[in-house]
């Protein structure tokens, strides 16, 4: 494959799927989406070229986003305290007029979640099966179906409280 | 709320753009690249400007000094002093139209492609240029009868800033095609 093709590809995806990267990295993250979204970047475009379409586009994206999520924030974490690399201005900023304050509740309970629970999480709301969530995250159905439950009630529990609370 | 209200929470926001173009830093961004590129070709003319002035200037007094009354050093000094004369004109032209230019992002970039396109334009003319001043340093070597070892200097000296001039103007080249698909991409969004 040329460099060509490789970037026609990104582009193509990136074009088509940028919204699934921007979930994962709202949910990872709540301030530094821009380095995250370079990594993230950089890991699809070094995956491209094992990309065998056994898997659907997205479903590949999603696994490669979340795992270079999950390495970032415990890389994150312990360099914690430590100033930013550089300054470069990015072009990309949130959408704060389109957020939703449900939908931005939702990214906060979901990133005060482990890692993994994170990842799960994601995954689950956008719908995807035991088996696939296995697959992408590395971890086995059952615990996968663990996971889904707890989160489940934890997710309607903290719901609960946040409309009695009348901040809707 | 059930699970399921949660789940069309997360879903309505597929509807919406979840970000959107940082616009002061995209201005900010084209600023800088304007810059650069009006730093580029200010350098390209006072450069030319000054080499010409200077090289015309040594030939004059060469001439004048060894009473050679070679013809062909003043045509020589002649076409550098109108290149000089071009230059200016041109530049005079370019900065003189860059009011045309609104201080938007459009704007400012199209003056950056404007500034671009010149400077290209002026590096290929100043490029072939060469040909001409080539020719009459022959002609001159010629008269005063060292033809060999002059005409070879001159070849190779001449060819040699072709050379670097067209490799050169490659960068500018590139450069001007960054800023035309920035434009395409942002009237594509737009």
């Amino acid at each position: 494959m040329t460099e060509k093709e490789q970037l026609e590809i990104l582009e193509e995806w990136l074009m088509l799927h940028k919204g699934l990267i921007f979930k994962v990295i709202r949910a990872y993250t709540p301030a530094d989406h821009d380095d995250l979204f370079q990594e993230i970047i950089i890991q699809v475009w070094h995956s491209i070229p094992t990309f065998r379409q056994e898997a659907s586009v997205t479903t590949w994206l999603y696994r490669i986003a979340l795992n270079t999520a999950i390495k970032w924030t415990k890389k994150e974490k312990k360099h914690a305290g430590a100033g930013p690399l550089d300054n470069i201005q990015h072009l990309l900023q949130e959408n704060k007029t389109a957020m939703d304050e449900r939908l931005a509740w939702l990214y906060d309970e979901i990133y005060k979640l482990d890692e993994i629970d994170r990842s799960v999480t994601l995954l689950l709301l956008e719908g995807y099966s035991y088996k696939e969530m296995s697959a992408m995250l590395g971890i086995s159905e059952s615990n996968v179906g663990v996971k889904i439950n707890r989160i489940k009630k934890l997710l309607i529990a903290k719901s609960k409280k946040y409309d009695n609370h009348g901040i809707r | 709320m059930e699970f399921d209200e949660i789940k069309k929470i997360w879903d309505a926001q597929n509807n919406q753009p979840l970000y959107v173009l940082d616009e002061q830093a995209l201005h900010h961004r084209i600023q800088s690249k304007k810059k650069g590129v009006l730093r580029y070709a200010n350098i390209s003319e006072w450069g030319l400007i000054i080499v010409n002035l200077f090289a015309a200037g040594v030939l004059i007094s060469l001439n004048a000094f060894t009473h050679a009354a070679n013809v062909f050093m003043y045509i020589e000094a002649a076409w550098m002093f109108a290149t000089v004369v071009y230059v200016a004109a041109h530049r005079s032209r370019r900065v003189s139209s860059s009011r045309r230019f609104d201080r938007s992002i459009h704007g400012d970039l199209d003056h950056a492609i404007s500034v671009a396109t010149y400077h290209v334009r002026l590096a290929r003319i100043m490029n072939w240029n060469l040909l001409p001043l080539g020719a009459i340093m022959i002609f001159s070597g010629w008269e005063a009868g060292k033809l060999l070892k002059v005409a070879a200097v001159i070849l190779v000296s001449y060819a040699l800033a072709f050379y670097v001039g067209i490799k050169g103007n490659r960068v500018n080249v590139r450069r001007r095609r960054e800023l035309q698909v920035l434009k395409e991409k942002l009237e594509a969004g737009a």
